[in-house]
């Protein structure tokens, strides 16, 4: 396989304020020998055709990290489809069409594994993409991560461009939201424990039965792992990046409730919606390549509560502390 | 329910293709509304910007979302990129657009490619997206699933009365004759017309003849499209199809009649020959009330005079006209 090495590349990590972006803009910080060009939310907007069209004309970035995307959480997704159809459609179709007619050598572009059927066989392989009905809560955003990887997967097949797609899980990390009804599971959950023990509540109240099983990836590890793919991946399927071990949301909750001290109690309320029962990735094919992941759940998690109390007044979702 | 079209500005995008021209004939066959049309050279759909302008100063109050990047099954596999980018901008800045603009009714025109290539025949609208799509042609059939999904986006989001028509294989004047970006049906007729013009011993034809294709007149298709904007308001996509489905090779057998070829069929199956079969149940569709006119033979014949009138501007006929 084509080794294509980043040193000395102007590279560009589209939503470096985000949780992915911000790690894989630290993690080429650290390396010392990338170019590493941004653009802020506010310089350019994605969903803009003409203006990622100029920007990528006057700034000529020979890699991209497409990690930019509007996420959000289930009742997120449920409450505001078009949004996080149309966002995203948009995201992923100006920055992949523009890179093409720039020039870029190469680009990964971050799906989600929330884009495999609903039912796939567990754990999850890349070949089970579009074989079922897809989690009709998350299916909008899922709908335009498929769009994303076949824009890659048709521009690499009719041009020859070295344009690939990583599928991560769940991830958690620094910069993410906390918001608790848009967030993600982890930093929800550690918002909620948070709080109840700010304010010594007797319980803390979770979504759902508490029995789906989730895999959860420290964001620094995916930044790790999206590097090392960029330089050592260059095939047209998707190739899934997940620790390779899920654990279920009461194992989290444990995990968490012990991180942050809280002694009350937990309940879980059936009535909201628990998502898929189970999403493990088969990283099988990333492992072969040689890579692994260093951060080990209960670590991260101490580790980005240490994060959340320092940065909390700055938190995205959550009013100063 | 119940949207009146009469006294309203109709956007048809497409409308100098096989189904926005025949739509655009059948509203101005009406006469109780205002069609509003913008040329390619005037309004490329893939610029969102451009989209935005047009929209704001032409107001359309109802859109026939019809304009698509279309080709044959060579096409597809050849030009991936653009039938996958040019389709998600066209629909998605048509859609955005009248979303912002406040357009009261729009239908998007889907396509059966869209449906997986095992789903169960008669193929039902809530086979969509229950298993893998036909390789051949699954970037145009991803871009049409993303309209689908959008027209419910917003429709769940906005409250937009945004709907979805699936037609089958389509056919009927200004469809697309050229031998590699064309469709089965006008390409196998110009087949036949260019054997019986140099009087050719045989007609050679892609793949076995063996799959079973159903085919829409284009006037039958805008006749429905028409229907279903005023009695159809509903987030589930519905089917549009004649109903019934023919052997390629009843069809070969058609066209020799039609034009008058005397030599023998050949079939070179060393090509691909897409799906065994696509059929469309288009039950909800009859339930409504609207049935299809136009028998495959008088539809073929009808193409066929329509062809020989209009060799010289053909598209993919050149000048010569074979």
């Amino acid at each position: 396989m084509a080794r294509y090495d980043l040193a000395g590349k102007r590279v560009w990590v589209t939503g470096h304020g985000g949780l992915v972006g911000s790690a894989i803009a630290r993690a080429l910080a650290a390396r010392g020998d990338v170019d590493i060009v941004t653009a802020t939310r506010a310089e350019l907007d994605l969903r803009d055709q003409a203006a990622v069209g100029r920007w990528m004309a006057r700034v000529k970035p020979q890699a991209v990290f497409l990690g930019a995307a509007k996420v959000g959480g289930i009742l997120a997704y449920d409450a505001r489809p078009a949004e996080f159809l149309y966002d995203n459609l948009m995201i992923e179709a100006n920055v992949i069409h523009a890179a093409h007619l720039h020039d870029v050598e190469k680009l990964l572009f971050l799906a989600s594994g929330c884009m495999y059927p609903k039912f796939a066989a567990q754990p999850i392989h890349a070949d089970s993409l579009l074989t079922g009905p897809l989690e009709p809560t998350n299916q909008w955003y899922a709908v335009a991560k498929i769009a994303g990887l076949k824009l890659c997967q048709a521009y690499r097949r009719q041009y020859g461009r070295d344009y690939i797609v990583t599928v991560p899980n769940n991830l958690y990390g620094p910069n993410d939201s906390f918001d608790l009804d848009n967030g993600h599971v982890l930093p929800s959950l550690l918002g909620k424990f948070h709080e109840a023990k700010l304010n010594s509540a007797a319980t803390v109240t979770l979504w759902g039965t508490g029995t789906p099983r989730r895999e959860f990836m420290h964001v620094d590890d995916m930044a790790d792992a999206l590097i090392f793919i960029m330089e050592h991946y260059s095939e047209a399927p998707q190739i899934n990046a997940g620790s390779g071990r899920d654990v279920e949301i009461r194992e989290l909750a444990a995990v968490i409730q012990d991180v942050t001290g809280f002694d009350g109690r937990i309940v879980y309320d059936g009535s909201k919606p628990d998502g898929p029962p189970r999403k493990l990735l088969d990283s099988s094919r990333l492992l072969a390549l040689g890579w692994q992941p260093k951060v080990p759940l209960r670590e991260g998690v101490a580790a980005l509560y240490r994060w959340y109390l320092q940065n909390a007044a700055d938190v995205r979702g959550r009013a100063a502390a | 329910m119940g949207y009146n079209l009469s006294g309203k500005r109709v956007w048809v995008t497409g409308h100098r293709g096989m189904v926005g021209s025949a739509v655009l004939r059948a509203l101005a066959r009406r006469g109780d509304l205002e069609p509003l049309t913008a040329t390619h050279a005037a309004l490329d759909l893939r610029d969102r910007d451009a989209v935005w302008r047009w929209m704001a100063q032409s107001r359309p109050q109802a859109v026939f979302a019809i304009a698509a990047r279309l080709g044959g099954i060579m096409a597809h596999a050849a030009m991936p990129a653009d039938f996958l980018y040019d389709n998600l901008m066209m629909q998605a800045n048509v859609i955005h657009a009248a979303h912002s603009f406040g357009v009261e009714k729009l239908v998007f025109i889907g396509s059966s490619s869209a449906y997986p290539k095992l789903a169960a025949q008669p193929l039902r609208e809530d086979s969509l997206l229950t298993g893998a799509l036909e390789p051949a042609d699954e970037w145009y059939a991803i871009a049409k699933i993303a309209g689908v999904k959008l027209c419910q986006a917003y429709r769940r989001q906005y409250g937009s009365d945004f709907i979805c028509a699936m037609p089958a294989n389509v056919y009927g004047p200004h469809d697309n004759f050229d031998l590699r970006s064309g469709h089965a049906l006008p390409v196998i007729l110009r087949r036949f017309h260019e054997a019986t013009e140099r009087g050719a011993d045989a007609v050679t034809l892609w793949g076995t003849g063996r799959p079973r294709r159903e085919f829409t007149h284009a006037d039958d298709l805008a006749d429905a499209l028409i229907f279903l904007m005023q009695a159809y308001s509903d987030a589930a996509p519905i089917n549009v199809g004649a109903g019934v489905d023919t052997e390629i090779r009843e069809l070969a057998a058609i066209m020799r009649e039609v034009t008058g070829f005397r030599g023998g069929i050949v079939y070179d199956t060393g090509k691909p020959d897409g799906p065994a079969r696509k059929l469309l149940d288009s039950s909800r569709l009859r339930a409504l009330g609207w049935t299809p006119k136009i028998a495959l033979r008088d539809g073929v014949a009808s193409l066929y005079r329509w062809y020989l009138e209009n060799l010289a501007s053909v598209r993919g006929a050149g000048c010569a006209g074979g």
